[in-house]
């Protein structure tokens, strides 16, 4: 009777597909996700009869069953047999499959888990062995897919494992917690090197998907799900290192891998600040995505969109009215039209963090690239504007070879900062615009940023005003300066006596006695060398040192061309006769960093079909485009006391 | 570590009823298994061959007429105006 149990016909499947290398059968009987079939059921309640979990014994019983899977007559004395008698760790997988189906509770989902894991892990160490290994290849990633399931589910729903893991918790307060998601990242990981590193055919960038490197862009796509899922997007920088240099040419694999993991990479890419190949590793996912896969390519969008306004290219109405983009043009026209009119203020309050705009950019992860990347774009547009309605556009007779080249007076650009200023002093967003005073003429302290106008930090509220009239200290006043300025460290309320004991103080009284110290010299003041700059007289003010410093930015990253002078400010665009002053000294954006960056088209993680020429190139393509400068942030444009 | 106080920030707040909706957000951020292995590059390009213009490389704002320019043009007379 005992032959004709589920079990064992179970067994003696298992045993057939192992022998006909036949891994996808294999999966297809490695059940495990509920709901299970009646079959299923049936077999567990043979195994708690015949091998139940309170008898110590059963798992050596249940594990000798499993080691007959692969030590079967033909296996042993068969051509190349002697590998699967050595293939320990299948049996014991099996078995655990065993005792997991035996065992599982699902009202424990945290104990559930923990099982799940240990039979992956035990999985992918089957998935290890050099010739029987790509038998499971279809299990593990079926296991996988489960268990990166289950994790993601209990991240979302953390109400569900919250009391078990509190139980658990206990005194870890100090080891760093790694999450349920990021834990089965690391099994996917394993298995993910499994399949890259496997020696069988044609190993490298040369050889074809065969064996288990069938399963590399399966199991790196489920990873970097889980990785983004728990934000160690780092994690994922070695995978992309080890695929460039080990794994076949992308384009051998089905569309459905190439699409994900380049929608991944390119979203890694753009997060690591590199968005010349994260848009062509995003276009490449759009373009290669089924054009039925609307939310597919909704996401996939999500990114490119963001990505290509950084580098000034904005997404067309044609390109916005498809289906897959609804809802997006919500989120992005509004920013280029920002960018486009250069209202630098109109467009800080827009991204700025209390602004309901952002709540969605936010929860992308695009916020901050494009608050931090596209307000240069934003400068440029304003100081094309006032090139086009204040500067000097050369001289427009045809004879007049010998003018002077087109000009911008950079006091024009800064009276429209102040006009920009004076005009959102008005409107009900105040926080910006805290320094500017009623009327025309917006007052400023001498500290920090002219440009951009932070309510102080309450710590240091009343610090700006108090040290402005102290600066230039008379030397007369120094002697009762002291007693008012550091009452509270020279005459405390109270003090410790030599014995240790503690002394109320009299108020005013000094508790070190009087003190030879100078107390000027130890005045802390943070902007010890800088020139008095108030005066109506001098050219240069603080604000246009910001302005010289912004539009230094623009030219050094070419979006602008011409030359700065710092004596009487202008912006100057020579060689303009040929194209006129506005194309020549405000190129559009996008062709300017494309002719930068087009000749650097090696994606990094993106193995290519390799062509002679590129060979030399190929040797470190991750170092090298890591290494090359992209667009330049605005922050370094800032001078050192900006908010 | 933050992401632990976080999860139990959650829990406690999912003992709420209408706490059902971020998780339904979060599943649009998903990046789902596509249905089927492989298709040809034609399932992946637009149906009626509308393939063409995605990206407006030039979007300089050149509507004088528009309400921030002509502002802006008037405060730089004025500047001009006090100059002289």
């Amino acid at each position: 009777m005992a032959s004709s149990s589920v079990l064992d016909r179970f067994l003696s499947s298992l045993a057939d597909f192992v022998k006909t290398r036949d891994g996808p059968k294999l999966q297809d009987f490695l059940q495990i996700e509920p709901p299970l079939p009646p079959i299923y059921t049936q077999m567990v309640d043979e195994l708690r009869q015949r091998y139940p979990a309170d008898d110590p014994q059963s798992d050596a019983a249940l594990l000798r069953r499993c080691e007959a899977l692969v030590s079967g007559p033909r296996s042993k004395g068969g051509s190349g047999g002697s590998g699967a008698s050595t293939w320990t760790a299948f049996p014991t997988f099996v078995k655990l499959y065993f005792t997991f189906l035996r065992d599982v509770n699902l009202e424990n989902l945290l104990e559930t888990y923990n099982l799940l894991k240990a039979l992956v892990n035990q999985c992918v160490l089957a998935l290890g062995d050099s010739q029987m290994g790509v038998i499971v290849l279809p299990t593990v990633l079926y296991l996988s897919k489960v268990l990166a399931k289950l994790a993601m589910g209990l991240d979302r729903r953390p109400e569900l494992i919250a009391h078990l893991l509190r139980l658990e918790g206990g005194s870890e307060e100090n080891v760093e917690k790694v999450t349920l998601v990021e834990k089965s990242a690391n099994v996917v990981r394993e298995a993910f090197i499994k399949c890259l590193t496997d020696r069988s055919g044609t190993p490298g960038v040369h050889g074809k998907p065969e064996g288990k490197r069938l399963g590399i862009y399966l199991m790196a796509n489920l990873c970097l799900k889980l990785l983004f899922q728990c934000g160690k997007l780092r994690n994922a920088e070695q995978m992309f290192a080890s695929i460039s240099a080990q794994s076949p040419p992308l384009t051998y694999f089905p569309a459905s891998q190439r699409v994900t993991y380049l929608y991944y990479l390119g979203r890694y890419l753009f997060s690591n600040n590199l968005f010349f190949p994260a848009q062509i590793a995003l276009q490449a996912a759009y373009d290669q995505c089924h054009r039925q896969a609307l939310k597919q390519r909704h996401l996939i969008l999500t990114y490119l969109i963001p990505c290509n306004i950084i580098m000034g290219r904005f997404p067309s109405r044609q390109l916005l009215e498809r289906p897959e983009a609804q809802g997006l043009a919500n989120h992005f026209v509004p920013v280029c039209r920002l960018v486009a009119r250069g209202d630098y203020i109109a467009f800080r309050q827009h991204l700025a963090g209390d602004s309901p705009a952002t709540e969605w950019l936010a929860r992308k992860g695009v916020l901050l690239p494009l608050r931090n990347r596209c307000e240069i774009l934003v400068w440029r547009s304003l100081a094309r504007k006032v090139f086009i309605h204040g500067g000097f556009h050369g001289d427009p007779a045809p004879q007049a070879s010998r003018g002077p080249p087109p000009f911008l007076y950079l006091h024009k650009l800064e009276a429209a900062v102040r006009w920009l200023q004076s005009q959102h002093s008005a409107s009900p967003f105040k926080p910006l615009s805290m320094n500017a005073k009623p009327g025309n003429q917006p007052s400023h302290s001498k500290y920090g940023s002219q440009i951009i106008c932070k309510p102080a930090d309450p710590d240091f509220a009343g610090l700006i005003t108090n040290a402005s009239p102290a600066l230039p200290t008379p030397p007369a006043e120094t002697a009762e300066d002291p007693f008012s300025k550091y009452a509270d460290y020279l005459c405390p309320e109270g003090y410790f006596d030599a014995q240790g004991t503690y002394r109320a103080n009299a108020p005013g009284t000094l508790v070190d006695g009087r003190l030879d110290t100078d107390y000027t010299s130890l005045e802390l003041n943070p902007y010890p060398d800088r020139p008095d700059q108030g005066g109506e007289t001098q050219e240069s003010s603080p604000m246009m040192d910001e302005i010289e410093s912004i539009l230094a930015s623009l030219l050094t990253q070419a979006l602008m061309r011409g030359y700065l002078t710092h004596r009487n400010p202008r912006f100057a665009i020579p060689g303009a006769r040929l194209k006129g002053a506005l194309p020549t000294g405000f190129p559009p954006v996008w062709s300017t960093i494309y002719a930068r960056e087009r000749d650097d088209a090696l994606v990094p993680g993106w193995v290519q079909v390799p062509s002679p020429e590129s060979a030399a190139a190929r040797a470190n393509p991750f170092a090298a485009a890591v290494a090359g400068g992209r667009v330049v942030n605005l922050s370094g444009a800032r001078p050192a006391g900006a908010q | 570590m933050s992401n632990t106080t976080q999860s139990t920030n959650q829990a406690e707040a999912s003992q709420q009823p209408q706490q059902q909706k971020p998780p339904v957000l979060e599943e649009d951020d998903e990046f789902e298994d596509f249905p089927v292995e492989d298709w040809p590059q034609e399932e992946a390009e637009q149906a009626n061959g509308n393939n063409g213009h995605l990206w407006e490389e030039s979007w300089d704002d050149d509507d004088a007429g528009e309400d921030f320019s002509k502002q802006l043009k008037e405060e730089l007379k004025k500047v001009e105006a006090s100059k002289q």
